[in-house]
């Protein structure tokens, strides 16, 4: 006993910790297989009393939420390649290139961070729409394809490569985009991971701006599809909408238990530097 | 805001269904389908109570579709009546505005500032307009003897009541006057202890200001016209004052959510409800006890603020549009589709034809309950329909938060809030004119 308690001591703190982090996901689980008076009454305990399973195919009725999913992959998805490669080209002009009014242009870059995006809406809008690009797909993604975020947390990373590694490579005869590729991308790839968890998460969830760019259901994503069923004037079909849920955020989930040692990886990388 | 007091006659009745059946029967005619162009129409619209009413509206839109060759029109879900008004602002700032929305009925005077909607008065004079919808409803479409949309998605706050709860306490009737509300709320509070277990009374958070402007009304003032507010009117301090009474007595929680008021009445945590009519059909449907409905107790007098919303009409658009928007506007709160919204959805039908109807009366006689909030729309009439409403009712709410908490009195709140509020108000005026 006491060998194994000692060996496994960790896990006594962890399990309880764990429990923790699961349980809004387990309630969310537990209350979409609930019927609508259970959900609020006390007296009914903690589980359903009968999983109430077509609360799944009742809530995926409410919106077209097939096409919603590929449209929110399609969108997020263009999304992260597209800031992938503006990020790393302009990070790496920002770390080691020198140019006349390099640090002007780095600070809009910040600036930029520092605007909330509600601040650019009308802004963005009007590009958009005169672009032509109004209530389709690129609408959604057009907005986001570079990040100053991005640009500045990878510039951060650039610097900390030491440029003896890069003088290496020059004299192997590599150009500034073999070196980036050889050089640098491969040493700051825990922060790229970071990075594409964030973008990712974040535009997984964006609801105003697809909600002011898009008109018809077959451009529309999933976050969308969850706002019908928070209603306003009522109060939340909670039952339904927890249904709803569990599907919409099942994707990125598969996605981190897929990827888990790769992610957890990399932010021990990026927080220890 | 002005009502425009209309007798109702057994004449006008006749005269209101008869135009309607003939306008339902011209509608399925393809009169004006000659060889024109189509008319492609946008209406944008929120989702207020359950899931399914973007379902409902599809629906209905299809319906219009069909018996329209003329005129497409794409229903385009907005989010909530924010995220909808945001969208067609932004659409109407780049000089774009779909043709038809429907926001809350407050939004009027900010639309109208704007410059934004079409004056449809000529045309609802030449139909049954002013005759078969409840003047109550309409009135929230009317500015200076003007009407600017049809209602379409009405409700009103209604006090809803644990009957279980009522039968444990004694209690047989719902209250009907101030006084009572007090005493009832009083005898329904239990306690544990320090800790409150059951709340007597709770008044739905987010919207209390809503809630507010209907007590005040309770005692006999409407506290706004369209270019000003008054709110540290004595009607509301005195009102105010009440609310602090009922808080500071132990039989009201201070602060509420809407959705978290509404889950709080089905788990039994509080007795009685201020909430909306719309959220009749959920609240009665997922409550483990049975759920009854009452008018809001009155004051001096009874009165209601009305919630949900208009279809607007944009200005800037060509006149076959225009036409083709009004086509879809009497579609959508014609006798049929408004009883058929009604019984759907838990908002209340607009026109008296659809009460009169016998669908209806079989749904009536099912859930007297829906028949409340309608007597109760006697009384009602349009919820701070001043420009900028968003601010003024961010101020209200801080006053109202504010006093309950203790942290300021009544009048003095309620004094600094009508300040700010007819600041912005003014500011808005100056810069549009």
């Amino acid at each position: 006993m006491r060998p194994l308690l000692r060996k496994h001591w960790q896990h006594l703190v962890l399990f309880p910790l764990a429990l923790l982090w699961l349980s809004p996901l387990l309630w969310i689980v537990v209350t979409s297989l609930k019927t609508r008076t259970e959900v609020f009454d006390p007296a009914s305990g903690l589980l359903p009393r009968a999983a109430q399973w077509t609360n799944y195919p009742q809530a995926l009725s409410i919106a077209p939420f097939d096409t919603y999913l590929l449209n929110s992959i399609f969108v997020t998805g263009g999304i992260i390649l597209a800031q992938l490669v503006t990020i790393t080209l302009a990070a790496y002009a920002f770390a080691r290139l020198r140019f006349p009014g390099r640090n002007l242009v780095f600070g809009l870059f910040l600036l930029q961070i520092m605007f909330p995006i509600y601040a650019t809406f009308l802004t963005n809008f009007v590009t958009v729409r005169e672009l032509g690009l109004m209530n389709s797909l690129w609408a959604l993604m057009v907005p986001f394809v570079a990040s100053g975020y991005g640009t500045f947390m990878l510039r951060q990373a650039f610097r900390q490569v030491p440029t003896e590694l890069a003088d290496a490579a020059r004299l192997d005869g590599c150009g500034h985009l073999s070196t980036l590729w050889h050089v640098y991308l491969p040493l700051v790839k825990p922060t790229l991971v970071a990075f594409a968890i964030i973008s990712v998460v974040t535009h997984w969830n964006d609801y105003m701006w697809p909600l002011l760019v898009t008109n018809s259901e077959s451009v529309r994503t999933l976050p969308i599809g969850l706002g019908l069923l928070a209603k306003a004037d009522s109060g939340a079909d909670w039952t339904r909408l927890m249904a709803a849920t569990v599907v919409v955020v099942s994707p990125l989930l598969l996605l981190f238990v897929i990827f888990q040692r790769r992610f957890v990886d990399s932010f021990m990388h990026a927080g220890l530097k | 805001m002005t009502q425009t007091p209309q007798r109702f006659t057994r004449r006008s009745f006749l005269a209101g269904g008869a135009a309607v059946s003939v306008a339902g029967m011209l509608g399925g005619f393809p009169l004006l389908a000659t060889g024109k162009e189509q008319v492609k129409l946008s209406f944008m619209y929120p989702v207020g109570v359950s899931g399914d009413i973007n379902r409902i509206v599809s629906g209905m839109i299809a319906g219009f579709n069909a018996a329209h060759a003329d005129i497409q029109v794409e229903a385009i879900y907005a989010g909530t009546y924010d995220n909808t008004e945001q969208k067609v602002m932004t659409s109407l700032g780049v000089g774009d505005p779909p043709g038809t929305w429907l926001p809350i009925n407050s939004a009027l005077q900010t639309f109208l500032v704007m410059d934004a909607l079409e004056d449809l008065t000529v045309l609802a004079r030449a139909d049954d307009i002013y005759q078969d919808f409840l003047p109550g409803f309409l009135g929230t479409c009317i500015s200076d003897d003007k009407l600017y949309g049809l209602p379409f998605q009405c409700s009103t706050p209604v006090l809803y009541y644990n009957k279980a709860a009522f039968e444990r306490a004694g209690i047989r009737a719902a209250p009907t006057t101030w006084d009572e509300l007090m005493s009832t709320a009083k005898a329904l509070t239990v306690r544990q202890g320090s800790d409150v277990t059951q709340w007597g009374l709770t008044i739905g958070g987010g919207w209390h200001d809503w809630m507010f402007e209907s007590y005040v009304r309770q005692n006999g003032l409407v506290p706004w016209t369209k270019d000003k507010v008054m709110l540290d009117a004595p009607e509301a301090v005195d009102a105010l004052e009440f609310w602090l009474k009922m808080a500071q007595a132990g039989v009201m929680p201070t602060a509420s959510t809407w959705q978290g008021s509404a889950n709080d009445f089905m788990a039994g945590r509080t007795a009685m409800l201020y909430h909306s009519t719309g959220s009749m059909t959920n609240l009665r449907t997922s409550s483990p006890f049975p759920v009854g409905v009452a008018p809001m107790p009155k004051n001096k007098t009874f009165g209601a603020a009305m919630g949900g919303g208009p279809i607007h009409i944009a200005k800037k658009q060509p006149d076959a549009h225009k036409r083709a928007c009004w086509a879809f506007a009497r579609w959508m709160t014609n006798t049929a589709n408004q009883s058929m919204w009604c019984k759907e959805t838990g908002y209340l039908a607009a026109r008296k034809s659809s009460w009169e109807s016998a669908e209806m009366k079989t749904f009536v006689a099912e859930v007297p309950e829906a028949r409340i909030a309608l007597d109760q729309a006697e009384f009602a009439g349009a919820f701070l329909q001043v420009p900028g409403y968003h601010k003024v009712r961010e101020y209200l709410k801080s006053a109202l938060d504010r006093t309950l908490a203790g942290e300021i009195r009544p009048d003095v709140a309620l004094r600094e809030a009508n300040a700010n509020s007819n600041r912005e108000i003014q500011r808005l005026l100056r810069r549009r004119s």
